[in-house]
């Protein structure tokens, strides 16, 4: 992967080096000192040193994630797809939700919408990722086989369960509706909702492994927080769709109300650490991006709730979250541009070196 | 010559002269495509990193003075080159990351990738803890050093080290390469260069490499991390966690539906 | 290579790579191996790793230099003033292999009581004709020795006046004197004996001067004197590596000659890791001197006639050329075996076998020489084959400004270079100094076949011959070398059938019928291969050796010190792949009879036992009666030790058994050259003809017999010219090749170094306020160019007389086309020419450097042209 992409890109490398060159630059910078005298090798001498410190001229050692918009995205639907699912299923449980028109279906219109959610955002879900792999039979690639300890395999058959549990589901749901409910059909129903729940609670929170389980300081540093932190994500966003679909039920506000602490409390622990690897969540444009992301599905949702605001709430929960997404996945990046941190004694998981 | 059972390389970098022809030979050999034309301004080094259009990199570490002699002025500064490669972990982040399978390890110990299989997902690359690993710009799938597998099942060594004029790149059995590493180690600190060193992180979770480096002064100086960590480590403590938030979900969906109230009156305000 | 050629009797390197692991210490000086010779540097790296040390003295800290055990910069162009202060040391501590120096020298011979010495004429040897701007070399000669003076010319009562072939024979040693019976003097004490002249010669090369001139700090040249003085003796050896670091000076036959003195006096010539290894450039740059695409030799370092000296008669030229002792006694043997190999049946004892056929050197036909006559409009068309003199040669816009004088202009090479195509995309075109309508040379651009598109042999820089076969066909119309010379000479042997002209009788009488192979009527190489070693012309039977060769017409050889390659049908030697014992015999062959190391007999002690058993290389076996060793004998095999010639022998007979350099007319290695050389018989330190500073050591500034060629399309900076305060030097890349067009059109090499820098001190830079990264401009009287600033602590100023001298680094690979362009460093540089091999001055001039990018478009003026000035001296 060559150094910089473009002549720019290049150039902005070379300005950095010479600003840091130029006399008068930051005196304590390593190469900033202005060279007097006519020493052999003058201190500080203007020009790129190789040091234990640095490492090899502050060139990060390892790689940027290279997904492409699709990714974070995903990760949003996905959540809030998985999340809907169990929405979905849990009313049902509770036989809540006016029963609809045509009378005793899968649960009720909440639980519809439910399922539709979860359908339509497991389709977008493929159809994203096969946009981020090039071609569509590459996905196929990743059914060749089913390896536990690769969190993108579990995270992929997860994916196709969930997806097609969901639209069978669905599909049952409307065969109901036209010929009604004989007893083949009421099992592919209710297996598929049960099923699409099951893995919903997967698609919810697994994305959260797939990044914290990377050499990605930032992240893996974060790998104990962020499944919680993505799951309570995806129910705020779920929640926050059935909301603006115009559902009153109390539950879902409860759940918004339940969500939004829970982001509220892992904001908060990322703010308390004060460890190098996380600067990334906090500062610089990731920073900025994680934080307004975090604010809204914490704070301002869970206050606009409590005011009662909820269709706000809402829209402040989904921003929130699609927010959050894009936030951590340019905080990955940010975090693999940093030349130190790979170079950092007992820079493993276990220890947190600030 | 039989291809080694366990394949090693040792790249003693207090041999090398920086001439680049790994670089090359490794790119003639395998058809790497050209992989950028842009001046680093960073020494000698135009390189500057591995990725997907270079397997073989080779550093050119100026620093400050190295004692010892042997190559290189205490008074004034010094440069050592070092020929950087994929390092094949025991424990490689890449191949334990690799959804498709398409990463796989060879019957001589090497880290592969099947680029009929690999899918471009890009997982490897964020598992890969040097930075090895990539995706190809266009073509979108990952590509590292093969360790010359075609050549070494033909019994040939890998053409990097065919060509380096001085053997500064040693090919062969991962063993007897760890011994020589030892032994020339310790001549190199009885001819003075004490500040020489072998970098082979046999102590972390990477459980040692395929690829081995004598160097002098410190390794990080070189990119060359003391503890690196394959992220698989992370994995108990994020399922661990996955599992928290489903359990969690799961059980708040189901209160929050059991606590009943169906509709809410709440003024909407929209 | 005439600073070894007069020194020891042949132009090549003495050594072979893979010895330079048996050396105790190396010195790499003018070279920067590792990056140059990435390949042969392995055994230098063998030779550390035995605990040998490597020494390097270069301006910059280079790859090289980061591999040696001691570096040291120097100021560029100081080098004979280094090695004399080496030399200097070894004489003055006592460094001197005492029973080598006094046997295989001519250290103890004495010279003529008229002879003036530098230290006497305050830089000038006696004979300076301030007329002729030349030497007469009269009074450099042995006692008792004369010198061949030309007869008159008709016209002329008095006979000529300049000595012949002053200097022209350069690759062999002392042509045109005669030796005598000459005064020798072994205790080494008579004034008048070379080695004191030398150490008289030498006096001032103290380490204090050596700092003045070099701005090498005291205590680190005796560091590195007493590492590499040590390196002598029985026991000891040491190597001497150089290339164009060293020849590429307007003294640099003389920094080479200083090097070989101080081999010789430590006894390090023709023993085990000693010698002096000349690290040639292109694949086969020593074929194309030994074989010559030079103007002023023949094959085998035959003289080519000169109209002025020698030319009047075959009798004559052999006469002025042929030693009455030492090997060259064989001469006429070697140029009428030639004769009989171009003109074959027509050439009879009648014609002198075609001897006035041969073209007579009537003047200064070297590349500037005639490119000169280009920039004039006095040459009509050019044949421009493996080369890129637009971008490689020394003051590249005169020369591509030169080309637009041509009528027609063919260009044979694998791509299209910037010669082919100056007339389009030259940096003249840019500034509107050329408009292309206006240029009415014809450019004609033929495909060439790369060496692996044809087979044929190289000879590398230790003297090997390798035979390479055709890999693959030539693409298209790509044709190889020998297709095109051949064809193009059948072509005008057709014209010249009936034509009435003298000069189409040499191409009647030329031998042009090799086999012809293939569709593509490719001529048969190895056919080329037997020619040049030789045959009996009765029955076309091989030579096996130059030994075979006879004056009489009944031999024809293309190149006898190659003679031997092809002894038998069938057994072409360079083709061998079967290497044995420590100097690979076996593979390849080695010019002459395929001796690794040179003077070899000079391995054993006068009486022919090796000086220590870990040294002994060849030695006298008293029971077989022969010389024998791990090489082969460059020595008559049966001579033995204590062989003394009697009155009236000749040639190799007059030689004793303990004369090791057989080329030579008295068998001695030559730390005096009596003549040979145009530029003094010792080596003196010159500075380069642009400095910065005054010569420390002389009132005379530069070599006075070196040729500035300055006109005002070839300016040169006034002495200290306040306008250029930096030395500039000029360099290679390992990523690159040369003039670029074998590296910038190929993406795997390219990219490793995609654009033109400059490298200099942080000092410097901040001097003139250029940051690293930045871009910088290079002016000197020449030209101007542009280059990223590469800020680094490897190029250091260096004091200088408590001044600071800043050097200015660019390597010069780069020019308009390939995939990584950048401006052609040689637009800066000055035509010049070393008197002796008139190579230009390439690493030591002076030049400007200011912060930021060069002046673009319509008439930016390149440098300026301050026109003719005084030559200063
Ligand atoms: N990779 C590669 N190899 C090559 C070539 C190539 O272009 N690329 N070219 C081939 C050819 S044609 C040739 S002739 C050889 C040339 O081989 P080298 O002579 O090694 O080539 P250069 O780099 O031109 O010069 C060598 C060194 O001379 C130093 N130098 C400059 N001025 C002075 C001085 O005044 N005194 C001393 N002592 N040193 C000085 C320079 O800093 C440089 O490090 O290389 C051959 N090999
Ligand atoms: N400033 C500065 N200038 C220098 C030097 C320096 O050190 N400093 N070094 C000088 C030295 S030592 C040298 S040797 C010159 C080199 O200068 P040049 O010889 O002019 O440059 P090259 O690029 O080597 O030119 C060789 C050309 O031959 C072509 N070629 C290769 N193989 C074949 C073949 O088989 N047939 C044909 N017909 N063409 C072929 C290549 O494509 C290339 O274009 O540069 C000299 N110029
Ligand atoms: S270095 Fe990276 S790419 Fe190479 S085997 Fe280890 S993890 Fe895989
Ligand atoms: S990009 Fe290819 S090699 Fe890398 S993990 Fe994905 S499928 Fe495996
Ligand atoms: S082993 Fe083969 S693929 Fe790997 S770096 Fe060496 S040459 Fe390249
Ligand atoms: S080939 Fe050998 S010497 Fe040359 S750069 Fe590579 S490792 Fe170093
Ligand atoms: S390019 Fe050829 S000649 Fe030059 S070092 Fe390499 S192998 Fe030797
Ligand atoms: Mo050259």
């Amino acid at each position: 992967m060559s150094r910089w992409r473009s002549l720019d890109e290049r150039e902005r490398r070379l300005q950095a080096l010479r600003e840091e060159a130029s006399p008068g630059a930051d005196p304590a910078g390593p190469r900033g000192r202005t060279v007097d005298g006519e020493g052999v090798r003058p201190e500080g001498a203007p020009f790129p040193r190789a040091s234990a410190a640095t490492g090899y001229y502050g060139l990060p050692l390892l790689k940027e994630p290279q997904w492409t918009w699709e990714v974070p995205l995903y990760f949003f639907v996905g959540g809030a797809a998985g999340a809907a699912a169990v929405i979905g299923a849990a009313s049902r449980l509770a036989g809540g939700g006016r029963s609809s028109a045509a009378g005793g279906g899968f649960g009720g219109e909440l639980a519809r919408d439910a399922r539709w959610i979860a359908t339509g955002g497991g389709a977008l879900s493929g159809a994203l990722l096969v946009a981020d792999l090039g071609r569509p039979e590459r996905f196929l690639h990743m059914l060749r086989v089913f390896k536990p300890q690769s969190p993108m395999s579990v995270g992929a058959w997860t994916l196709t369960a969930f997806s097609s549990a969901a639209a069978a589901a669905t599909f049952a749901d409307l065969v109901r509706h036209r010929y009604g409910s004989r007893l083949p059909v009421r099992v592919l129903g209710n297996a598929g909702d049960a099923l699409a729940a099951a893995t919903g609670l997967g698609m919810a929170s697994y994305t959260g492994v797939l990044i914290g389980a990377t050499v990605v300081p930032v992240w893996n540093r974060s790998v104990r927080v962020l499944p919680i932190h993505f799951a309570a994500s995806g129910l705020a966003s779920a929640v926050a769709l059935l909301e603006l679909a115009g559902h009153r039920h109390r539950a879902l506000n409860r759940l918004g109300l339940a969500a939004a602490a829970v982001e509220v409390g892992t904001g908060a622990w990322h703010e308390l650490q004060d460890v190098r690897a996380l600067r990334p969540l906090k500062a610089g444009g990731s920073g900025a991006v994680v934080r307004s992301g975090g604010v809204l599905s914490g704070p301002v949702t869970l206050a606009l709730r409590l005011l009662g605001a909820r269709r706000a709430a809402a829209v402040a929960a989904l921003a929130g979250s699609l927010l959050t997404r894009y936030g951590w996945m340019a905080a990955g990046r940010a975090s693999a541009r940093d030349p130190e941190l790979p170079l950092q004694p007992g820079s493993g998981p276990l220890t947190n070196p600030s | 010559m039989s291809p080694p059972r366990t394949a090693g390389f040792l790249t003693d970098s207090t041999l090398c002269i920086g001439c680049k022809a790994c670089e090359v030979a490794c790119k003639e050999w395998n058809e790497v495509p050209e992989d950028g034309l842009l001046w680093s301004g960073l020494s000698y080094d135009n390189t500057c990193s591995l990725g997907a259009s270079t397997w073989r990199h080779v550093k050119f570490v100026e620093q400050e003075p190295a004692v010892g002699h042997g190559g290189n002025d205490p008074d004034r500064l010094s440069w050592q080159f070092s020929s950087d490669v994929c390092k094949h972990c025991e424990v490689a982040g890449c191949l334990e990351a690799c959804p498709t399978g398409a990463i796989v390890r060879t019957e001589m110990g090497g880290v592969f990738v099947q680029s009929d299989v690999c899918n471009g997902c890009g997982y490897c690359v964020v598992g890969c803890p040097f930075g090895v690993v990539a995706k190809r710009e266009g073509d979108g799938r990952a590509f590292k050093c093969t360790f010359c597998y075609d050549r070494q099942k033909a019994g040939l060594e890998p053409a990097c080290a065919k060509v380096c004029p001085t053997e500064s790149i040693l090919f062969g059995e991962l063993d007897e390469l760890r011994q020589r590493a030892d032994e020339r180690v310790a001549a190199l600190h009885r001819a003075g260069m004490d500040d020489a060193t072998l970098w082979d992180p046999r102590h972390t979770s990477v459980e040692g490499t395929h690829a081995i480096f004598v160097v002098r002064g410190d390794p990080r100086a070189y990119n060359l991390p003391p503890d690196p960590e394959v992220p698989t480590v992370h994995q108990r403590d994020g399922w661990r966690a996955a599992a928290v938030a489903a359990a969690g979900m799961a059980a708040l969906a189901a209160l929050a539906f059991l606590a009943g109230g169906g509709e809410s009156g709440g003024a909407t305000s929209s | 290579m005439p600073g070894l050629g007069t020194t020891y009797g042949r132009g090549g390197a003495t050594t072979a790579q893979q010895d330079l692991a048996n050396a105790d210490a190396i010195l790499v000086m003018g070279s920067s191996m590792a990056e140059n010779h990435p390949v042969g540097f392995q055994w230098v790296m063998e030779a550390r790793e035995r605990g040998a040390q490597v020494i390097h003295v270069d301006p910059r800290f280079t790859r090289t230099s980061a591999m040696a055990d001691l570096w040291v910069p120097l100021r560029a162009g100081t080098d004979v003033a280094f090695l004399g202060g080496l030399v200097h040391h070894a004489l003055e501590h006592d460094h001197v292999f005492r029973d080598y120096v006094v046997h295989y020298t001519n250290a103890a011979t004495l010279l003529r009581d008229d002879l003036e010495d530098t230290e006497d004429l305050g830089g000038l040897f006696s004979g300076w004709d301030e007329e002729r701007q030349a030497y007469d070399p009269e009074t450099w000669l042995y006692r008792g020795a004369g010198i061949k003076r030309r007869p008159p010319e008709e016209g002329e009562e008095a006979e000529g006046q300049e000595p012949e072939a002053g200097g022209e024979a350069k690759d062999q040693g002392g042509e045109a004197q005669v030796l005598g019976d000459t005064e020798r003097d072994p205790t080494l004490e008579h004034p008048r004996c070379v080695f004191q002249v030398l150490r008289r010669h030498f006096s001032r090369y103290t380490p204090e001067m050596v700092e003045r001139t070099c701005g090498v700090p005291r205590d680190a040249f005796l560091r590195i004197a007493e590492t590499f003085c040590s390196a002598s003796g029985r026991e000891r050896t040491g190597a001497i590596c150089y290339a164009v670091g060293w020849t590429q000076h307007s003294t640099g036959v003389q920094i080479i000659r200083t090097a070989a003195i101080l081999q010789l006096l430590l006894g390090n010539t023709g023993r085990p890791g000693g010698g002096v290894l000349a690290l040639r450039g292109h694949a086969s740059i020593q074929g194309s001197t030994d074989i010559p695409t030079l103007y002023d030799i023949l094959p085998g370092y035959l003289p080519m006639p000169f109209l002025q000296a020698d030319s009047h008669s075959l009798e004559h030229y052999v006469h002025h050329h042929r030693s009455e002792s030492g090997w060259w006694t064989n001469f006429e043997k070697y140029a009428v075996s030639l004769l009989k190999a171009y003109y074959g049946e027509a050439a009879t004892a009648d014609n002198e076998f075609g001897f006035q056929w041969l073209p007579r050197v009537d003047g200064d036909h070297s590349h500037f020489g005639y490119w000169l006559e280009m920039a004039d409009g006095k040459l009509e068309g050019l044949f421009v084959i493996g080369q890129n003199p637009a971008v490689g040669a020394a003051n590249s816009g005169l020369q591509r400004s030169a080309l637009a004088q041509l009528d027609w202009l063919v260009v044979r090479d694998l791509v299209e270079t910037e010669t082919a195509s100056f007339w389009r995309d030259s940096p003249e075109v840019e500034r509107g100094e050329l408009v292309p309508e206006e240029i009415g040379t014809e450019v004609f651009l033929l495909p060439a076949a790369g060496h692996a598109e044809k087979e044929g042999s190289f000879t590398n820089t230790q003297r090997l011959l390798q035979w390479h076969e055709k890999a693959v066909e030539p693409p298209g119309d790509c044709r190889s070398e020998p297709w095109f010379v051949y064809h193009l000479g059948r072509l005008l042997q057709q014209k010249a059938a009936d034509g009435r002209r003298r000069r189409d009788e040499p191409l009647r009488a030329l031998t042009w019928d090799y086999p012809l192979e293939g569709e593509q009527q490719e001529p048969e190489v190895e056919a080329v291969l037997r020619e040049i070693n030789g045959w009996t012309v009765a029955d076309g039977r091989l030579v096996s050796g130059f030994t075979e060769l006879q004056a009489d017409g009944s031999t024809a050889c293309g190149c006898w010190i190659y003679s031997g390659v092809f002894p038998a049908e069938g057994e072409n030697r360079a083709h061998s792949r079967e290497p044995k014992g420590p100097y690979g015999h076996g593979w390849g062959f080695a010019w002459p009879a395929d001796r690794r190391i040179l003077y070899n007999r000079a391995s054993a002690d006068p009486e022919g036992r090796p000086w220590s058993e870990r040294k002994r290389l060849v030695w006298w076996d008293e029971a077989a009666r022969r010389w024998t060793g791990d090489d082969v004998p460059d020595f008559t095999t049966d001579k033995p030790p204590g062989y003394r010639p009697g009155d009236g022998t000749e040639g190799d007979d007059a030689l004793g058994g303990d004369r090791p350099f057989i080329m030579q007319g008295d068998g001695l290695g030559w730390i005096w050259v009596a003549t040979g050389l145009k530029d003094g018989p010792l080596p003196t330190h010159y500075e380069p003809l642009e400095s910065v500073v005054d010569n420390p050591l002389y009132p005379i500034q530069v070599n006075p017999a070196a040729d500035r060629m300055e006109r005002p399309d070839n300016p040169y900076a006034a002495h200290r010219d306040p306008r250029y305060p930096y030395v500039l030097t000029t360099y290679r890349l390992t990523e690159h090749h040369t003039a670029g067009g074998m590296s910038r059109p190929l993406a795997h090499l390219a990219e490793l170094q995609p654009e033109l820098f400059c490298e200099i001190s942080p000092q410097l830079a901040r001097a003139i306020g250029a940051v690293h990264g930045g871009w910088a401009t290079v002016t000197t009287p020449r030209g101007v160019l542009e280059a990223r600033v590469q800020v680094t602590a490897r190029m250091p100023p260096i004091t200088v007389e408590g001044r600071t001298v800043h050097q200015v680094g660019l390597p010069y690979h780069w020019g308009s086309k390939g995939l990584v362009r950048g401006d052609i460093v040689n637009d800066l540089l000055a035509l010049s020419e070393e008197p002796n091999v008139r190579i230009m001055e390439t690493k030591g001039l002076v030049c400007d450097v200011r912060p930021g990018r060069r002046p673009r478009g319509r008439h930016a003026v390149p440098g300026d042209r301050p026109g003719r000035r005084e030559v200063q001296r």
